[in-house]
């Protein structure tokens, strides 16, 4: 199969506001997809949908061949998704181990964690220092640090993740998304970015949301860099 | 992965921990004005200073108790508010009807324990106090289990339904206060009735029941010491539990951000009805261990809601934070005793008193913002 993820003709209200209005997505298996636009425009809500957090009044969710529309968000997740939600969502009374041993979805407090954790420490070594800390005392970068790793801790075939750079200096930034693209290998990523620009090597296709609707999409991030025109429409970053 | 481990130093730990250091201030805040208040009553009974001793051992002694006892059941309380966000109005019921459970219990397995019939009879014989023990733990653990299939039925059956809902909430959990308290009532009467082991065990024996006499008319329940500690021994396998243990983890993250553990992978319905039924066993528990003091009554369904809610308030636990629980029971539980043998005439108000006051100083209750 070649499509991990597909989300068909989606009609998702919160409440009685009508935020999706009929979306509709592929995610191709091992590659990463951005999902691109303004604050407001939908994309985080489209995460929450393959969620199962807003489930879709209308539409259909595939994920690996199955589809998710009618299970809760437990159930959607133990299938194989990892979510890294926008600002953070850390434990802050837990500490850094806490968080990961919460996060796993199966195993006892030591079991498979040591597995884990060597990977983890291979992508975020600084992680090692303050792995005893309670999260809450944890810097922005550390925490998104943090925030991704809870990530990993299961076996998952897909990454949804909103918006990690968010907050972190550049040269934080610049190091948290090369540690994204060492995850390519494992796993196949949905990505929400402001600044895409920073991710444009890292991304495969690209979705650009707009009034909860996909204005555009394609494969080609140079080409939508050099786009000045759709640049300045619909992703509201000045030209430089 | 190997860590350096330091040498443990206090002055380092409370360094690194501000909520430790914040947690040792209000202890100390309650400590300086439990002894100021002390203080005052002690000038004002400096004529009979030997009477003064005495109700004040006896106050501290008895207020601990309590405090330790109401601890257990505000923290189901809270927990159940905490990651439910469900004001569980039947708590106080869940503690009367535990103590009415342990109650029975107690007799009941004396009772089997005494028949002749049951090798039981044979296992015991005359040893008293083993079987008195026994019948002690039995009768706990018995309530604690039927008050947390109990607590763990109303949320799978009603409460599930209403998540989200808060009115419907608080109409239904009131409903089951009352529900609970007939129900009692039809069994056992009304509140002018209390039932204590003493009288009505069969051997007429409990194995704790004497008292430490330390002269001078210091004495002590010797049970109401073994209260505190019993209390603080559930207190501690709960604070290991909740940081060593897999669902307690989760238990803690869910109050912190319900959406995200679920997201993370867990059954956030289920963790609600485990959290429903902790919750209820807890109630349960320390109503069936005060029964040998206070009695089971069917009127404490009501008095100890109220307690519950104004410990929740004074401690600040209103803002999420668990050890509030405990500060609060202990000024609530302090307090109480302290004004029934110093100002007999203010022990059913002080703890409204207290609350209004902490209400408008600091609104956020001990452990809480301002």
């Amino acid at each position: 199969m070649k499509n991990l993820l597909e989300i068909q003709n989606a009609h998702v209200y919160i409440g009685s506001f009508y935020i999706l209005q009929g979306i509709s997505i592929v995610v191709p298996k091992g590659e990463v997809t951005l999902l691109l636009g303004r604050n407001g425009s939908g994309k985080t809500t489209t995460m929450k949908t393959i969620l199962g957090i807003y489930p879709p009044r209308e539409g259909k969710i595939v994920f690996n061949g199955e589809e998710l529309s009618n299970l809760r968000t437990h159930e959607i997740v133990n299938k194989g998704i990892g979510y890294v939600p926008d600002t953070r969502r850390i434990f802050g009374t837990l500490t850094v181990e806490q968080n990961l041993i919460v996060s796993m979805r199966k195993g006892g407090l030591k079991g498979d964690v040591q597995e884990r954790l060597d990977f983890i420490f291979d992508l975020f070594p600084d992680m090692k220092r303050f792995y005893k800390q309670r999260a809450s005392a944890l810097s922005g970068g550390q925490q998104q640090m943090l925030a991704v790793a809870r990530a990993l801790m299961n076996d998952n075939d897909l990454l949804l993740i909103d918006e990690p750079t968010e907050g972190l200096s550049p040269l934080l930034a610049k190091n948290l998304i090369n540690a994204l693209g060492q995850l390519k290998e494992f796993a196949t990523i949905l990505l929400i970015e402001q600044n895409f620009r920073a991710v444009s090597k890292l991304g495969d296709n690209y979705y650009i949301f707009d009034g909860g609707k996909i204005v555009h999409e394609g494969d080609n991030m140079t080409e939508l860099i050099a786009d000045k025109a759709r640049v300045a429409q619909y992703l509201g970053v000045s030209i430089k | 992965m190997t860590m350096q481990r330091k040498r443990f130093s206090p002055r380092d730990y409370l360094e690194e921990n501000p909520q430790a250091r914040k947690i040792l201030r209000i202890a100390l805040v309650i400590a300086l004005i439990i002894i100021g208040v002390l203080s005052v009553l002690a000038a004002i009974n400096i004529y009979s200073w030997d009477g003064f001793v005495v109700k004040a051992s006896k106050s501290l002694v008895n207020g601990l108790a309590l405090s330790m006892l109401l601890f257990l059941m505000v923290s189901g309380f809270f927990l159940i508010f905490g990651l439910c966000d469900v004001i569980n109005f039947a708590h106080g019921a869940f503690f009367m009807l535990g103590g009415f459970m342990g109650f029975t219990i107690y007799l009941a397995t004396e009772a089997i324990f005494l028949d002749p019939a049951l090798p039981f009879y044979f296992i015991f014989g005359a040893n008293q106090f083993a079987m008195s023990v026994t019948a002690f733990i039995v009768s706990a653990l018995g309530a604690t289990a039927v008050m947390a299939l109990i607590g763990g039925g109303i949320e799978f059956f009603t409460i599930r339904r209403l998540y989200g809902n808060p009115i419907a909430q608080i109409l239904l959990t009131v409903g089951f206060m009352f529900i609970i308290t007939q129900i009692a009532e039809i069994f056992w009467g009304p509140s002018q009735f209390s039932y204590f082991i003493i009288p009505n065990s069969q051997i007429n024996y409990f194995f704790i029941s004497g008292i430490f006499d330390f002269g001078g008319g210091l004495q002590f329940a010797v049970y109401r010491i073994f209260l505190i500690f019993l209390g603080l021994a559930v207190a501690g396998l709960m604070f290991i539990g909740f940081r060593k243990t897999r669902i307690g983890l989760q238990i803690q993250a869910g109050i912190e951000d319900k959406e995200m553990v679920e997201a993370l992978g867990t059954d956030i319905r289920k963790l609600f009805t485990i959290v429903f039924m902790l919750g209820a066993g807890l109630a349960g528990l320390s109503g069936a261990v005060l029964v040998p003091w206070i009695g089971a009554n069917s009127g404490h369904g009501l008095t100890y809601l109220i307690y519950a809610f104004v410990i929740v308030v004074v401690g600040g636990a209103h803002y999420g934070r668990f050890e509030g629980t405990f500060f609060g029971a202990l000024v609530v539980g302090l307090s109480i005793q302290i004004t029934s043998y110093f100002i007999p005439f203010l022990e059913d108000i002080i703890v409204f008193i207290i609350m209004a006051i902490i209400l408008i100083i600091k609104p956020g209750g001990l452990t809480g913002h301002a």
